[in-house]
């Protein structure tokens, strides 16, 4: 029995055989020799990452060999000749931001592209368009619909030209009006705000001086012989005077210093010291540039007056047509010398300070 | 016979065009290269000289890794440099080899952009022949012109 057992176990080991051990321990053998390679790849790797040996450029045709050192201390350039030491987090971080911002800009020039390709293919159509098919459809409006209705109010011998010429009248007349009725709103609402503050009031409606004038003339003329072509100017003249011969005394003396400069309003809001809102430096200067002296004696007399002026009359209507002339005049001057002032100082700034030099091109120069 | 001068002159004009100004401005463009190579040249020259002046062996840097972020570089050896020899290959001098590589370097450059302002001078010139010979022939023909009104007339 015994040898049976034996007998039984020896087929076993030649199952195996020692071919097959041999492979076996072959393949460990390659497996061994892999994990050996990538040891000393990794070996490498390390000792490479411990040196970072590197070439330093030295100018643009040379370089030194070196290495970098104090790798987590970095100077990012953060625009004007400013650099930031920072870590290498914070380094990732700045850049990460600077892509996100190009790539805000990249959309919003996409965006803008977007638009205008549509604005060119929208004008190539109406040019398409205009070829062919508009001097039909310009026929049929005046015929049918714009020549019966407007030539009955006006008179019947007019020729279709001056139709045209009247209805296009009528579209700016429209135009006017409701530009007229959004002034007036805004006045009311720089009235509201008056009490507390004088600069914004007068600044709406110095905007706005030279359409309130052709709105008054407009409006005037239209009562008695409606929708004949004026010129500008004729409106203006006799809306002045109209509003001259409406207003009341202290309207008169104001005329007289109409001519007197631009800055009336604000030498008079400087004199009297009314306003604390707007930088009072600005104010004078722009003041001296503007006014010889003989404007300054008229100005600073008329500045008592003028004074007097808001406290005495708060009522609407006469009022507007004041503000309307004596802001705008004022007002117009005022804000382009003040504007042009602040842009001055903020470009020297830009452009005149003397730029820091980085250390890094101090270092290589 | 009108059409026939009319492609002439236009054949002209195309030529001047098409070939002349667009060879001039390749000319300019690397002639502008050159000038480039020569300044880097006179500046490493410069840097070579205040090393040798301060006798300086080892150098503290800022490096540009790119888009303006810049880390500190240490070479510790600075009296071997390796310098551009063109065709991408770096050849390792000492500071009065690369001074002397330097200058023969410089000579050659300053042939070449002579080279290049000649050949610049040359194509301006055939562009101002070229236009005049159009005016030329304009003027010809604008004379015939009133020869044969007179003739008509």
């Amino acid at each position: 029995m015994e040898m049976l057992v034996k007998g039984t176990v020896a087929p076993l080991s030649s199952l195996f055989g020692a071919e097959e051990a041999q492979k076996a321990a072959k393949r460990v053998q390659d497996t061994i020799d892999e994990k050996q390679l990538e040891l000393d790849r990794l070996r490498g790797f390390i000792s490479e990452n411990a040196n970072l040996i590197n070439t330093v450029p030295f100018g643009k045709a040379a370089f030194f060999p070196g290495r970098l050192i104090h790798t987590n201390e970095f100077m990012v350039l953060l625009g004007e000749g400013y650099y930031a030491e920072t870590t290498s987090k914070q380094t990732v971080e700045i850049l990460k931001r600077r892509g996100k911002n190009l790539e805000s800009q990249v959309d919003s020039l996409n965006a803008m592209m977007l638009d205008l390709k549509a604005e060119a293919s929208f004008f190539d159509r109406t040019a398409s368009e205009a070829e062919e098919g508009i001097v039909e459809i310009r026929e049929d409006y005046v015929e049918e619909s714009s020549v019966d209705r407007e030539s009955e109010p006006v008179s019947s011998s007019i020729s279709e030209e001056d139709n045209k010429k009247v209805k296009i009248e009528d579209e700016d007349f429209a135009r006017i009006m409701s530009r007229f009725d959004e002034l007036e709103k805004e006045e009311l609402a720089a009235e509201s705000n008056n009490e507390g503050d004088e600069d914004e009031p007068t600044k709406a409606d110095l905007d706005s001086f030279s359409d309130k004038i052709s709105l008054h003339g407009i409006k005037n003329p239209e009562k008695p012989e409606s929708r004949k072509p004026m010129e500008q100017a004729e409106v203006k003249k006799t809306v002045t005077k109209a509003s001259y011969l409406d207003d009341d005394k202290q309207y008169y003396q104001h005329k007289d210093f109409a001519c007197t400069g631009l800055t009336v309003q604000s030498m008079s809001e400087d004199g009297s010291s009314h306003s604390s809102s707007l930088d009072p430096n600005v104010k004078k200067s722009t003041e001296k540039t503007l006014l010889t002296p003989e404007m300054e004696n008229n100005l600073q007399a008329f500045s008592s007056l003028r004074t007097q002026v808001p406290v005495q009359t708060p009522k609407p209507p006469k009022f507007d047509s004041q503000k309307a002339f004596t802001g705008s005049i004022v007002e117009h001057a005022d804000n382009i010398e003040t504007s042009s002032r602040k842009q001055t100082p903020s470009q020297s700034s830009g452009s005149q300070p003397s730029k820091p030099v980085s250390r890094f091109k101090m270092q290589r120069r | 016979m009108d059409n026939y001068r009319h492609e002439k002159v236009q054949k002209f004009e195309e030529f001047v065009d098409r070939r002349l100004k667009p060879d001039l401005v390749r000319a300019i463009a690397e002639r502008d290269k050159v000038f480039e190579q020569q300044k880097n040249f006179s500046d490493l020259r410069k840097n070579i000289e205040t090393l040798e002046k301060n006798s300086v062996t080892s150098l503290r840097t800022q490096v540009n890794l790119g888009s303006e972020v810049y880390m500190q570089a240490d070479v510790p050896d600075t009296r071997r440099i390796f310098v551009d020899i063109g065709l991408g290959f770096h050849a390792e001098f000492t500071w009065s080899e690369a001074l002397n590589y330097i200058s023969l370097r410089e000579e050659k450059i300053s042939r070449q952009i002579e080279e290049y302002t000649r050949l610049i001078a040359s194509i301006k010139t055939q562009i101002k022949l070229v236009c005049s010979f159009i005016m030329r022939i304009l003027a010809f023909f604008f004379l015939c012109h009133l020869l044969k009104k007179h003739s008509t007339a």
